[in-house]
């Protein structure tokens, strides 16, 4: 979309909206006002115009599949002084678009249940992230269990169908065997080989499995010709786990492996959800010959309820709404509020209550 | 109310809920351990049905890894339908309880929160009891990534329509961490770039000097470091569209004119201060104006007694014994020599200062004094660094006074200085963050070249060329112990039992089995040469109950892995970590056979030795 096309869309949307936006990319965005946030907004997005943009339709996307609050009551506004005893249903003061009354357990608990098994149908943005690979390196940063595996295997099927050699590569030793047992059934034991500081199988098969400290070595090993892995045909790497990037200790070696991967591999970055994923998707544009497209959304596909289990056992919805309302962590159920008021009370030693 | 729900009551409320199966994410190894003892007594048995589900699985994953056959937690897992995880148990035992929960057969499994980050078994609901997390040796309370890492497992694709995350209080917990977490936005996520001893040596190996700083600047530490330098770049714009107006006027440089001349003017009119107080000579002298000091006024002489300030000007006086016996309050600048002696004097803390006896001894003293005293030498400090006097001389070359924008440049200097102090500020911010990384690196070049891994030229030397291939951590110390021929003669025991103590960096607290004086001796040296490495690189803890665990089970071929767990108080978990971590820094060594035959060899059979048993069985 143009600039200017970009310009309308923001402004029809809600400042919240831009808001959440600007969270992340813009400094003391709370200060600006609409018109303000929209210009630094747009000033903004000349750096990386795709992943603002996919950011920003992912944000209006949610919008719509919020259902719509219900007509407003009127506020309840008396505080309860919190060392009275609690009473059965404290009103307590809310933000306007939380006046929707509270849910019950029972509707929290609807739809708890096995869903009926059906073929499986991948994501939109699973089809996009392994569509988007074919024209350059790809960084997904989706919510845990969303379906990132699926991604890497039909993302490693495509390229040994082209005969291409596949590295996949994860922080521990532990997930790294885990995978070499799952690729090894889905691909045939034949096909899958797997490489750690001391086990190495079949290491000439066309899909590799290693920690990424490995494969760091590999590359720089490359260089003299010392290995027996053949790099000349590697087509896709797939770093799964990226996020270990910010590790204190070991998040250099993935620096290390992505700035030596060679150029005509692709690269494919899973990573959890993270805050800045457009920062590496720009960081790979500027050091690889290729650009680098980002995946990421951050609904679940199972949806995700929080709740709150009393020591009595009882047990209560933890926030005001089934799902959970994200960017408002005040909103909280109020019993889960009483019941944990209570709670402290009868822990926290006398004289140092809240 | 106990303060968290028991673990018996916990399940009970979630088979009543149909929430399981679950996780639930609990504070330590211990509190997993004895959730685990729990149901030791309890009767909420799985149908029997259920229990020979479990039963069959068991049986497989058995038949793999024999190890766990006899682990005393399977009679619970089997009654019960619940299981612990945590990193004090056995990869065996792990992957057994991922299998279970693979197959749909537990309700529950208790587990540390490094499960979130490790293997991927997801459950209906997952269970939260802490709202903060053991990191190296503090508690942090988790952060939204972490919260939603954890919570994430909840909700299995295909097999669960919602999943639950059920906060739970302990004590410790703060809920508003939890569900900041729950609704927060993850954190944004930064570079740590590590520079590396080997990773010095690998790049310069395949890349020669002057090619480095291209490849570090394709590092996301670069990037994230260029970013913050260009808001300071538009900061730095903004600044010079700020200073527009203040362009050249008369003189190009009119910031700097005016500054100086300004400085000069001021200097010109402190030429004769009006000192109300002390003139400097009187500051310099009153520090020597103690008591017994023998000083000189207009008419004779005194000895001092005590200094003080006066009460309103606080200007320095002293009190004087002088010739003949009277007492006087003066100011200090009634001094005019002050000699180069002291008498001895008595202090008192009333009038007359001192105890009566020095006062005679004292006035006779002064009595006997030669009329000549040498004087004390006393340096008088100058003003404060008075502008130099040529500069001063030149005040009527400055074209300031007669200029025509005098007074705009008298208006404007404020502003437009401070400006500029900021612009230059910036400047040098940028500079550093465009430069940081190589300067990090070529502080690891000067080592390196200290210790004749790399020549002046950074080339790597002889040694430098082996010493690229230990990419571990403490390679400094490793690299430094083979060059000077520590292990030379060291059977494959104590190579092993050495690289195990410097591969262990986790301070739990362990039994100490004997070790035998000659690894003794020689980690006595490692330990030596770690500390005069410190300088340059962390030492490692060296712990020797460590090393003496690997030493007997390679030492001693018949011991089992009972046997081995029984030496120690180390979890059946770690010990199995730090074997296989030992394995990875031999089989580093093991690379070495070009260079170090000998080293290899020992390294390769303290490889074979230590595979067996457990480690064997294992991937």
């Amino acid at each position: 979309m143009t600039t200017e096309e970009l310009e309308q869309l923001l402004v029809q949307q809600p400042i919240a909206l831009l808001h959440r936006l600007a969270r992340g990319r813009v400094q003391r965005h709370f200060r600006a006002g609409k018109r303000r946030l929209i210009e630094v907004l747009l000033r903004h997005s000349a750096e990386n115009r795709a992943g603002f943009e996919s950011d920003l339709l992912t944000l209006i996307g949610e919008r719509q599949t919020r259902p719509a609050p219900p007509p407003q009551q009127t506020p309840a506004a008396r505080k309860p002084k919190p060392s009275a005893p609690p009473r059965r249903a404290p009103h307590k003061p809310v933000e306007p678009e939380s006046q929707e009354p509270a849910i019950t357990l029972s509707s929290w608990l609807e739809g708890l249940g096995v869903p009926p098994s059906k073929t499986f149908v991948p994501d939109a943005w699973q089809d996009d992230a392994i569509a988007k690979l074919r024209e350059g390196d790809v960084v997904v940063s989706v919510p845990t269990g969303s379906g990132k595996t699926y991604v890497a295997v039909e993302a490693a099927r495509r390229a040994i169908a082209e005969n291409r050699t596949v590295i996949y590569t994860s922080p521990l030793k532990a997930l790294s065997n885990t995978k070499y047992t799952e690729f090894s059934k889905i691909f045939g034991a034949d096909q899958v080989g797997i490489l750690t500081g001391d086990r190495r199988d079949n290491g000439q098969a066309p899909l590799l499995i290693m920690t990424t400290e490995i494969l760091r070595n590999l590359l720089y090993d490359a260089g003299g010709g010392e290995i027996d892995v053949r790099l000349d045909t590697l087509g896709l790497v797939i770093l799964d786990e990226s996020q270990y990037i910010a590790d204190p200790e070991r998040g250099v070696v993935w620096e290390e492996t992505i700035i030596f991967c060679p150029s005509q591999a692709r690269l494919l970055l899973l990573s959890a959800s993270i805050g800045n994923p457009h920062d590496i998707a720009e960081w790979l544009t500027s050091i690889r010959p290729t650009p680098c497209h980002l995946i990421r959304h951050s609904t679940r596909t199972v949806p995700l309820r929080a709740g709150y289990l009393h020591p009595n056992g009882k047990l209560t919805p933890l926030f005001r709404t089934v799902g959970i309302p994200h960017g408002h962590p005040g909103h909280l159920h109020p019993e889960a509020k009483r019941l944990f008021l209570q709670y402290e009370d009868e822990t926290l030693p006398s004289g140092r209550r809240r | 109310m106990p303060p968290s729900i028991h673990p018996v009551d916990l399940i009970i409320a979630l088979r009543e809920k149909h929430l399981t199966p679950a996780i639930v994410f609990l504070t330590s190894r211990r509190a997993c351990d004895e959730a685990m003892q729990a149901f030791d007594h309890s009767h909420i048995l799985l149908p029997p049905s259920r229990q020979q589900a479990i039963a069959t699985v068991l049986e497989k994953v058995i038949a793999q890894y024999p190890s766990i056959a006899e682990h005393p937690l399977i009679p619970t897992v089997q009654r019960i339908g619940v299981a612990a995880h945590h990193a004090g148990h056995l990869p065996s035992w792990k992957i057994a309880v991922e299998e279970l929960m693979r197959h749909g057969c537990l309700d529950a499994v208790f587990a540390t929160t490094t499960l979130a980050a490790g293997v991927d078994f997801p459950a209906r609901t997952v269970i939260i009891t802490q709202s903060s997390i053991r990191k190296s040796r503090d508690f942090m309370d988790l952060t939204i990534g972490e919260v939603q890492q954890i919570a994430g497992r909840a909700g299995r694709r295909g097999k669960d329509l919602v999943g639950f995350a059920i906060v739970t209080p302990s004590p410790y917990i703060d809920l508003n961490v939890l569900t900041k977490g729950f609704t927060g936005h993850p954190e944004a996520i930064n570079s740590q770039f590590l520079i590396s001893y080997p990773m010095v040596l690998n790049l310069l190996k395949a890349h020669p000097l002057d090619q480095i700083q291209p490849i570090l600047a394709k590092s996301f530490a670069q990037f994230q470091l260029n970013q913050r330098a260009e808001v300071l770049e538009r900061k730095l714009d903004d600044l010079r569209d700020q200073m527009e107006p203040f362009g050249p006027r008369v003189c190009t440089d009119w910031i700097t004119e005016w500054q100086t001349f300004d400085q000069v003017r001021r200097q010109k009119s402190h030429r004769a201060p009006v000192r109300r107080h002390e003139p400097p000579e009187v500051a310099a002298r009153f520090h020597f104006l103690t008591p017994g000091r023998v000083v000189g006024f207009a008419r004779g002489r005194g000895v001092v007694l005590r200094q003080y300030r006066s009460k309103g000007q606080k200007s320095p006086m002293i009190t004087a014994l002088r010739q003949g016996g009277g007492i006087t309050e003066s100011p200090a600048s009634t001094v005019t020599e002050v000699s180069d002696r002291i008498l001895d004097c008595v202090d008192a803390p009333v009038y007359p200062w001192c105890t009566p006896e020095s006062v005679e001894e004292l006035l006779q003293h002064l009595e006997e004094l030669p009329t000549r005293l040498p004087e004390l030498p006393i340096l008088i400090p100058k003003d404060n660094e008075p502008i130099p006097d040529a500069v001063v001389q030149t005040l009527g070359d400055f074209a300031c006074p007669t200029c025509p924008s005098r007074s705009a440049c008298q208006r404007d200097y404020p502003l437009a200085s401070k400006l500029r102090q900021e612009q230059h500020r910036h400047l040098k911010s940028i500079q550093a963050l465009r430069t940081s990384l190589w300067h990090r690196f070529q502080e690891k070049i000067d080592v390196l070249q200290q210790f004749g891994y790399l020549t002046p030229t950074a080339h790597l030397t002889e040694d430098g060329e082996w010493a690229r291939l230990i990419r571990i951590d403490h390679s400094l110390l490793i690299t430094e112990l083979l060059r000077a021929d520590a292990f030379n003669g060291a059977d494959p025991a104590m190579l092993a039992a050495v690289m195990s103590s410097i591969a262990h960096d986790d301070d739990r607290p362990g039994a100490f089995p004997r070790v035998s004086s000659g690894l003794a001796s020689l980690l006595g040296q490692v330990r030596k040469l770690a500390a005069s490495l410190s300088p340059h690189e962390d030492p490692p803890l060296l712990r020797a109950d460590i090393a003496a665990v690997t030493e007997r089970w390679i030492g001693d071929p018949s011991l089992t892995w009972i046997g081995l767990c029984k030496n120690t108080t180390m979890a059946e978990g770690d010990i199995y970590r730090l074997l296989a971590r030992t394995l990875e820094f031999l089989s580093q060594l093991h690379t070495l056979k070009g260079t170090h035959p000998g080293l290899a060899d020992s390294a390769s059979r303290a490889i074979a030795a230590l595979r067996r048993g457990v480690l064997e069985e294992l991937p």
